[in-house]
């Protein structure tokens, strides 16, 4: 058997098959893509060549664009800094509770995850509506009709809105992975900490935490690709409105190609996000294992 | 053993191979059979305009028992999107229902993706006047309207009665009934704001109420008037006073859908709902509660105070073009097909009040009070507008005009600004 997997043929011929697929199903869509961003299409009908125009137009005009990157890059920030720290800490009390209570607390921090986005969406957006939602209904039931909002419709408050309901949507993931790096922490580096005197916050600082930095950088990396291409909540609920305040780039790249009909700038906005997507990946991959490292 | 392992790992390894190759599907079915894909945006076949499609289906099916439908249905926006992606992925259905000829129907039959009708056949038909002209192009017919459309208010006379209020003529008068209908606890009027177009019409009739000439927006979409101009900026203004702050909507209305609209006023919670005859199936929706369908009625959009003289002048076009894919398999049944669905759908759709058609009907002693008001509306338009403006040139512009609609109804853009933007997408749009 070993010499069966020590063939380089044979490592050929099981190889083979998945780089061909993933050649066919990655790089050849992204090489189509920067041809058709170099024309002005509609997605069918003749193609007119016009070179780099669209990228100029997304780097230089697109002021849609870059609100979009922001509001991407935003949510990305409020995943990372506020999602994951508040789904580590819950681990962390779960964790610490008896099996059986924190078997059924982990079973309903995850039903949001396992939810379909229409389903949570559509939930959400209900529950937000000024006329007949929940939360505005038991805002005026506890004598809070100055805080009842049209949580999704005003400019004011859309953006955090959407962000929370991406957020709520994630918590789950978040939570499970941190809870399943936590029970694999050894009792002994716990026992050791106390004997050298840590109390519970540094134990934590100083021993758990970098002993879960690579569960920490699977998650960050997930929550990075995840917030940037974040497309469903947003078609669901505002579609980028009011305006473009809750404008993201893979729904902006979204309405660009199939209802301005301008295909070949849809392209160009793809293009240039892919770029930005794997220059924030890999700049957080790299950090992230040279910390990793130095512990 | 060693070979017997190899043989038995090539083996899988081919079997994998062959099992990827060959996944392609079920074949359609025995080849007697013949399946016509059909794409329309009525997704509840049990009552309005998808009950008269499926009646035109089963008509069909009985002349042809070896066909039967794939029907594939959306609401109108993400059906409009899809169309667009079948056409860039080569996959139309081969009957399909779609809009407005600039907009939408043109790039498909630029691109060659339709095929034309008969026109000789088809114009035989008792069509309103200028029904099939919109979809003349080089001299051919590339699809037949569905139904006659127009812009009214629907409202709710059990609702109005309770309040003590009588419906509006002016807008004016709609601002005042909104605050009683609002201080009873309803919600005056809903839309469809969030896909934006029925801002955009409504924008059209308010121009229209405030220049009396229609002809005005013709000249602005030839580029012979700058949508800058003080009359497009007061229409603005009356436009943003009425969906933002004059308390007629309530403000989500720019993330309020079709269907949320739709159901708030169907449920009884909402007076008014701006929108079109081919609505009227609302009256014979039994998803309804029968206090709905025997109150629901329709009115003309409101006029501004001192200019009743110009209530009869209609924003009104003819909607939903039935079309056929070029290329299909199934070119001559499908071209049967629309033969067919032209000589019955009128009688069909009015027999069913399940909209306006665009052929001439007769009323019968029976119609329900809101095929009346309808009818009544529709006779007595002293003037009509043709298509709208969102609909009259490019994809982009109708996007734009759409996007700057919503921005002005939900005050993010100044009336001065919705003018200029739209004027910057009127350029881009002419060259």
């Amino acid at each position: 058997m070993n010499q069966l997997f020590t063939s380089k043929k044979n490592i050929l011929w099981l190889v083979g098959p998945g780089v061909l697929i993933m050649l066919f199903a990655i790089v050849a869509p992204i090489l189509l893509s920067v041809y058709y961003s170099l024309t002005d299409w509609s997605g069918f009908g003749a193609k007119t060549f016009i070179g780099l125009a669209n990228y100029k137009e997304v780097l230089f005009q697109d002021p849609t664009f870059w609100r979009s990157l922001y509001n991407a890059l935003l949510l990305l920030v409020v995943t990372v800094f506020i999602q994951n720290v508040l789904a580590f800490i819950l681990a962390a009390v779960l964790n610490q509770l008896k099996e059986k209570y924190s078997l059924v607390l982990r079973t309903i921090y995850f039903v949001p995850a396992i939810l379909t986005v229409v389903v949570i969406t559509k939930l959400w957006t209900n529950m937000m509506n000024p006329n007949y939602g929940m939360i505005n209904k038991l805002l005026g039931a506890v004598g809070l009709e100055a805080w009842q909002h049209s949580w999704i419709s005003d400019p004011k408050t859309a953006l955090g809105a959407v962000i929370f309901i991406t957020v709520w949507h994630g918590f789950g993931w978040a939570l499970l992975f941190y809870y399943s790096g936590l029970t694999t922490v050894p009792q002994e580096l716990h026992e050791a900490a106390v004997v050298d005197g840590a109390g519970p916050f540094k134990r934590y600082t100083a021993v758990v935490i970098p002993y879960m930095l690579p569960v920490i950088q699977a998650v960050i990396i997930i929550d990075i690709t995840s917030c940037l291409k974040q497309m469903e909540i947003i078609l669901l609920s505002t579609e980028g409105g009011p305006g473009n305040t809750t404008q993201f780039v893979a729904y902006h790249l979204y309405e660009q190609a199939f209802k301005f009909s301008r295909y070949g700038y849809g392209n160009a906005i793809s293009i240039v996000f892919v770029i930005v997507a794997l220059t924030i990946t890999m700049l957080a991959q790299k950090y992230l294992s040279q910390a990793n490292e130095k512990l | 053993m060693k070979i017997g392992i190899k043989v038995l790992f090539l083996s899988m390894v081919l079997l994998l191979s062959a099992g990827l190759l060959f996944a392609t599907g079920q074949p359609d079915g025995d080849s007697s059979s013949v399946v016509i894909k059909m794409g329309d945006n009525l997704p509840d076949r049990t009552v309005g305009l998808g009950a008269v499609a499926e009646a035109i289906n089963e008509e069909f099916i009985a002349m042809h028992p070896e066909v039967s439908f794939e029907v594939e249905s959306y609401q109108d926006q993400p059906y409009q999107q899809k169309i667009k992606i079948y056409a860039t992925a080569g996959q139309l259905p081969d009957i399909m229902k779609y809009w407005s000829f600039s907009t939408l129907l043109k790039p498909l039959v630029d691109s060659k993706l339709v095929v034309p009708l008969d026109r000789a056949a088809l114009s035989d038909l008792p069509w309103m006047p200028g029904a099939l002209e919109g979809n003349v192009y080089g001299g051919e017919l590339y699809g037949i309207p569905l139904t006659a459309d127009f812009w009214v208010v629907f409202y709710n006379q059990a609702i109005f009665d309770k309040v003590g209020v009588e419906v509006p003529k002016t807008l004016e008068e709609m601002k005042a009934v909104s605050a009683k209908l609002s201080d009873a606890g309803y919600i005056p009027a809903v839309t469809d704001g969030k896909d934006g177009w029925p801002l955009s019409i409504s924008y059209d009739n308010i121009f229209w109420r405030v220049t009396g000439d229609y002809s005005l927006m013709g000249d602005a979409l030839a580029g012979k008037k700058p949508f800058t101009d003080p009359e497009f900026v007061e229409a603005a203004e009356i436009f943003q006073e009425l969906f933002n702050t004059s308390g007629v909507f309530r403000n989500d209305l720019v993330t309020t859908d079709y269907g949320a609209a739709r159901n708030l006023f169907g449920q009884e919670q909402a007076a008014m709902y701006i929108m079109g005859p081919w609505e009227m199936g609302m009256a014979s929706d039994e998803n309804f509660s029968e206090s709905f369908r025997s109150n629901v009625r329709a009115a003309r959009f409101p006029v501004l105070a001192g200019d009743e003289d110009q209530m009869d002048n209609l924003v009104a076009w003819y909607g939903g073009n039935y079309i056929v894919k070029s290329g299909s398999k199934h070119e001559d049944l499908a071209m049967e097909y629309i033969q067919l669905y032209a000589e019955k759908y009128a009688d069909i759709m009015w027999d069913l009040q399940a909209g306006f058609p665009a052929q001439g009907i007769q009323p019968k002693a029976d119609d329900n009070q809101l095929a009346k008001d309808l009818l009544s509306i529709s006779a007595s338009a002293t003037a009509t507008s043709g298509t709208t403006a969102l609909d009259m040139l490019t994809p982009a512009f109708k996007e734009s005009h759409q996007k700057l609609c919503k921005d002005l109804a939900a005050g993010i853009i100044t009336p001065v600004q919705f003018c200029e933007s739209l004027d910057q997408a009127l350029q881009a749009a002419l060259k």
